[in-house]
């Protein structure tokens, strides 16, 4: 009775090339066996022992192998866990996977790295009893409360010496550190070095004393330096590496950092010149207000609440400049569907005709205003084709599409996003009518020829050169054509869920065609 | 069983036993004897039945759980020698299906204590290993020696013949040996003793103990602690000025008027631990070395005797500074660690048989980039001679050698000032794990998986001395520090100490549940520190061989243990990437009061380090009482 079965001794001493070993034997064999292994495992713990680890190696079991002088186990030293297989119709056979290896590919491949040298570094543990919040040390307990200690004097009685907990001391190196990333923040010349003080934020330990430092830093460098651009921008990011960075407890200054982020995000003007693109930075910070509501939603109930109230202010003050209208969309979409179904699509209807006579071009004379209303409005796109992606992704796969249907779903996809792309880019100049043309009907640019759009093959191809004319008529007649199925369809879906039904029903009544990008392709595909 | 059978049995018995002509017995009326018949039964129900052995063990078990509490615990103590031997004798008689079910379905009751043991004969399994297993054979040839209260060992026997468990009283009566007290049974606390396992050894180790033993300090070296006697005057103005600098070096944080308010009270308590510890250096006793001693250099003396100027009183209100050197990149290969007594050198023991030496002092100087182009781009010394794992690279008292131990059952020596290898000593037949220089360096011993403990010097290739007498591997050596005695632990879960003059053992501490790792002596050579795979550091009282008090609060392997210089603090770093402080002064005082009121008082854990996924692998107390900490960081290299 061992636990090593009758038949692993059958199969090993078959391996070995014994093939009339009798049952009997097998059996008297594998009580055996068990002890001598038990017996090697018990001295390759004491190698282990001696070699100051913790795990088992197999150089340890060679180790064992070789105190009582027998052959060492080969090809197990090269590291690496062991991956074993199951054998195919066996329930209890394993196998290791050891694959065939070409000499030509072990002689051809390039030689690996060299494993770097062991090095030895030196740091303080302790300086006469108490631990320094320094990297190299394991993270503390920095905040004690008081109230243990006393706890803890009169338990141990007089005996015990309680030092008072470390309060406003910061360390010489920490002071150091501090200076030298708020310098680094400040200057715009090395952003290699930024990126490397920004991995060194998300990452060290030791740092938590300083947090209160970098919240009052970036206040007040959010509120001074709205006029740069860069400055701002770098403030962000060190404010996501201070997220990031699992050591810290951000929590307690929460409520100081979130003034400067919302700052950021719907600010009337961020930076003063032309060419910085602060729509960039919005976009960004808007990232990391849903990060932040992602932590720390659960244990700071107010913060969603409050923070879709100051946004949703924002957006429905029509005395608020464009810039801020955007932003406050941005941020209301990071916040999550439920808050753009509450806060945008109930006000979109009269958001958009508000917006209707910026976007009009001929009303419009400032470009620059022209341009930021088309921002907004493809903002407020974003976030109520998002929405309605959302929705619709809960619905059943519908039985399989055609698959030429489903290319044309994509084709659309990618000439939606051309076009998106090409609006940010060139939309300052004076293209601006002739495009807007082109959005308001399907969104296909016909100069579009370098575009991956297959739609081109089914459609009457104007040359270069062709009047606007024709192809805004030909575009029309397309147009409602589509609209017809649509329609069909979509009463379909009201049948299927009523309330996204309706919504998108209303969406597409706002605006038309340009939500369809938005709509997965697969149920796209249906609607077609 | 009806009266055929009984005579068949009887008949049987007579014969074996030789009585040829049984027929004479037959006239003996045992019929009508109804105990007798019982009785006969019983003997041979037992002899050829082996579920007996589990029926009687588990009744015998829900006695003992079901006693009166206050016996409870003492006859529970019965039970583990009666499980042991219960499952030898069935496998000794080749019932292995059943030991294997016996063993696996009532080891969950001794698992907590006797974990290694189990573990140990789990895989026996034939009676061809019981002869072939040390720690079976020495269980069989040797009895347990259990103390038991007179109340508890009557109810014992009571019971025993009560239920006619003939087996069960057999097996105690062979294998225990009973040493009954008058009086109230004891605490269920202090049992540490009460059972030890190897009874023949155990008589020995009584025996052993009794000898008598000089844990004074040497007359003529007082220097070494007793420095602080007449120095302490002029050394107080003088550590004053130092501390002052100290902190100023150190110290990075707080205001410099609290700073000075502190080094003022720790002034005043230094004095009064100064003057404690002369108190207690002049009541130690002063011993004549039985070895010829080194003649130390004048100039070295007077190193030493600097520093023990400079030296910073430690006490459970004056904290050491700790200074940690971590190496990164090792890949899993350092297997040991060690720093010099003054801190500026760290040498490593690598599993490729390499040893590297950091020389600290250099590194932290502009000059580095010199010493790493004449090293070929390292900032190390790589000493290369081995051929297997190294297992430990110790420095001498002033740094000027390193001895190295490898599984190639060499010791090696090495000049840290040429870099190269002078001596290689070979003698053992194994792997030797450790080597460690006395205190006073040119003597060294060594100990190694062959079981035995060696003494050499510098200039000879052969050892002076071989200490043999453990049952398993030698795991660590300690000297003391009159260089008369050294200490070693074991894997048979003892420490014994040998006298180095005559070679005999002089002292076997009992005590420890697992594998001993890691010993330290005391300055003053009273008391003895050990620490096991388990986490537990034990206080030994040398003369008494009485462990003073566990520390328990690691919760796993000690690496590595410290005094510092003066013997109030002890350090202890392990395997769970933490130094531990326990103040050990405190205690080691009120054993007068413990043995007044008879309360056993615990060491306190004065100061817990966590290091950063760090296991602690090197210890050491520098003259001036700075704590150095060696150990590889486990975080896989990035």
């Amino acid at each position: 009775m061992s636990i090593v079965p009758k038949e692993t001794i059958e199969v090993t001493a078959q391996s070995i090339g014994i093939t009339n070993l009798s049952p009997e034997a097998a059996l008297m064999l594998a009580p055996d066996v068990e002890y001598r292994v038990r017996e090697i495992m018990q001295e390759a713990i004491k190698s282990m022992r001696h070699s100051k680890r913790t795990t088992l190696t197999a150089s340890d079991v060679d180790g064992a192998l070789n105190l009582r002088s027998l052959e060492p186990t080969y090809g197990f030293a090269s590291g690496g866990p062991f991956r074993f297989r199951k054998a195919v119709g066996h329930q209890d056979l394993f196998y290791t996977d050891d694959r065939e290896v070409d000499f030509k590919d072990v002689i051809g491949a390039p030689l690996p790295k060299a494993p770097l040298d062991t090095e030895l570094v030196c740091h303080w543990l302790a300086i006469e009893g108490v631990q320094p919040a320094i990297p190299e040390n394991a993270p503390l307990e920095v905040i004690r409360a008081p109230a243990d200690n006393k706890i803890y004097e009169q338990k141990d009685g007089p005996l015990i010496d309680v030092r008072p907990p470390v309060k406003h001391v910061l360390s010489r190196e920490l002071q150091l550190y501090f200076q030298k990333i708020a310098e680094i923040t400040m200057s715009k010349s090395s952003p290699a070095l930024f990126k490397e003080a920004l991995v060194s934020l998300a990452s060290d330990s030791g740092l938590h004393p300083l947090v209160p430092y970098f919240t009052n830093f970036i206040a007040d460098e959010v509120s001074r330096g709205l006029n740069d651009f860069q400055i701002l921008f770098n403030l962000m990011h060190v404010v996501r590496s201070l997220l990031q960075n699992p050591h810290i407890h951000i929590e307690p200054y929460l409520h100081q950092l979130m003034p400067s982020v919302v700052t950021c995000l719907v600010s009337r003007k961020l930076g003063n010149r032309f060419a910085d693109n602060h729509w960039e930075l919005r976009d960004f910070t808007a990232k990391l207000v849903s990060l932040i509501c992602k932590r720390f939603g659960n244990t700071y109930h107010t913060l969603q609440s409050r923070l879709s109230k100051t946004l949703g202010n924002a957006l429905l003050d029509p005395k608020k400049a464009l810039t801020q209208h955007y932003g406050a969309i941005q941020g209301l979409t990071a916040l999550g569907h439920n808050v753009v179904r509450l806060l945008i699509l109930s006000n979109l209807e009269p958001y958009l005709s508000l917006l209707e006579p910026e976007l009009d071009c001929e009303k419009q004379k400032n470009q620059m205003k022209s341009y930021e209303a088309w921002r907004v409005y493809g903002a407020l796109l974003r976030a109520a084709g998002l929405c309605i992606h959302d929705r619709l992704k809960v619905f059943p796969n519908l039985p399989s599409p055609s698959p030429s249907l489903l290319h044309k779903g994509k084709g659309k996809i990618i000439s939606a996003e051309t076009r998106k792309r090409k609006l940010s880019a060139d939309s300052s100049q004076n293209q601006l009518p002739h495009k807007r043309l082109m959005t308001t009907t399907d969104g296909l640019r016909p100069q579009d020829h370098t575009g991956p759009a297959p739609m081109h093959v089914d459609k009457p191809m104007g040359k270069k050169g062709n009047e606007s004319e024709s192809r805004h008529q030909n575009e029309k007649e397309r147009g409602k054509g589509r609209v017809i199925t649509m329609k069909a369809i979509l009463g379909q879906i009201w049948k299927d869920d009523l309330d996204s039904g309706r919504l998108l029903v209303k969406l597409h009544q706002l605006y038309d065609d340009r939500i369809l990008p938005f709509i997965p392709s697969t149920e796209m595909s249906v609607f077609l | 069983m009806d009266p055929e059978q009984v005579d068949e049995f009887v008949m049987g018995y007579l014969k074996k036993k030789g009585f040829n002509n049984g027929t004479r017995f037959s006239s003996i009326d045992y019929h009508n004897d109804p105990d007798l018949t019982k009785l006969i039964r019983s003997f041979s129900q037992s002899e050829n039945d082996p579920s007996r052995y589990r029926e009687g063990y588990s009744k015998l078990r829900s006695w003992g759980d079901n006693s009166l509490d206050l016996y409870k615990h003492e006859l529970l103590r019965v039970i583990y020698p009666v499980f042991i031997h219960c499952y030898i004798n069935l496998v000794g008689k080749g019932h292995t299906q059943e030991a294997r079910a016996f063993f696996n379905s009532f080891r969950k009751d001794h698992e907590m204590v006797h974990l290694r043991d189990l573990q140990k004969l789990e895989g026996v399994l034939a009676p061809s290993h019981l002869q072939e297993m040390e720690f079976a054979r020495s269980l069989r040839q040797s009895k347990f020696n259990i103390k038991i209260c007179q109340c508890s060992y009557d109810l014992l026997l009571q019971y025993l013949h009560r239920t006619e468990s003939t087996l069960m009283l057999g097996i105690i009566n062979e294998r225990i040996n009973f040493q009954v007290y008058s009086g109230q049974p004891n605490s269920a606390s202090d049992d540490i003793e009460s059972v030890t396992i190897s009874g023949s050894f155990h008589e020995t180790a009584d025996h052993v103990n009794q000898k008598e033993i000089h844990w004074g300090l040497l007359e003529d070296r007082l220097q070494k602690t007793g420095g602080l006697l007449s120095d302490s005057e002029k050394g107080q103005g003088e550590s004053k000025a130092d501390s002052k600098k100290r902190s100023s070096e150190i110290g990075k944080q707080g205001s410099s008027v609290k700073k000075l308010k502190k080094d003022k009270a720790g002034n005043a308590t230094a004095k009064v631990a100064r003057q404690e510890t002369s108190m207690a250096l002049s009541t130690t006793p002063r011993v004549k070395p039985e070895l010829a001693m080194p003649v130390m250099s004048t100039d070295v003396e007077e190193s030493i005797l600097e520093d023990l100027r400079n030296r910073v009183q430690l006490s459970s209100l004056a904290m050491p500074s700790v200074s940690f050197y971590t190496f990164v990149n090792t890949h899993n290969g350092l297997n040991s660690s060690s720093i010099s007594h003054d801190g500026s050198l760290v040498a490593g023991g690598f599993s490729d048989s390499s040893i590297k030496v950091w020389d600290m002092a250099k590194i932290g100087q502009a000059g580095s980039c010199a010493l790493q182009d004449e090293n070929g781009g390292r900032n190390y010394t790589l000493l290369l001679g081995h051929s297997g794992p190294v297992y430990s690279a110790t420095f001498s008292p002033p740094g000027d050698y390193v001895l190295s131990s490898s599984a190639d059952t060499t010791i090696r020596l090495w000049s840290t000032k040429l870099n190269a290898n002078l001596v290689c000593y070979k003698g053992h037949n194994h792997t030797v794990w450790d080597a460690q220089f006395s205190p006073f360096g040119h003597y060294f011993a060594s100990f190694s998986h062959d079981r035995t403990a060696r003494i050499w010097t510098m200039d000879r290739i052969h050892p002076l001395r071989m200490m043999a007498g453990h049952l398993s591997d030698v795991d660590c050596v300690q000297w003391h520090p009159n260089c008369n005695y050294i200490a070693t632990g074991s894997s048979d879960k003892t420490v014994r100490l040998w006298d180095v003059q005559t070679g005999e053992c002089v002292r076997i501490f009992v005590g420890h549940r697992s594998m001993v790792l890691s010993l330290a002596m005391s300055p003053d050579g009273r008391y003895m520190a050990s620490g096991d795979e388990d986490g537990t550091i034990m206080m030994w009282e040398l003369s008494t061989a009485r462990c003073i008090t566990p520390l328990i609060g690691h919760n796993s392997c000690v690496w590595t243990l410290s005094y510092s210089g003066e013997g109030s603090l002890l350090a202890s770093g392990s395997a769970d990437c933490t130094v531990k402080l326990w103040d050990v002064s405190s205690s080691t005082k009120l054993t007068k009061a413990e043995e007044k009121n008879g309360n056993s008082n615990r060491l306190r854990s004065l100061r817990t380090f966590p290091t950063k996924s760090t296991p602690v692998h090197a210890l050491r107390f520098s003259r001036r009482n700075l704590l150095f900490a060696a150990g590889p960081t486990s975080k896989p290299a990035s």
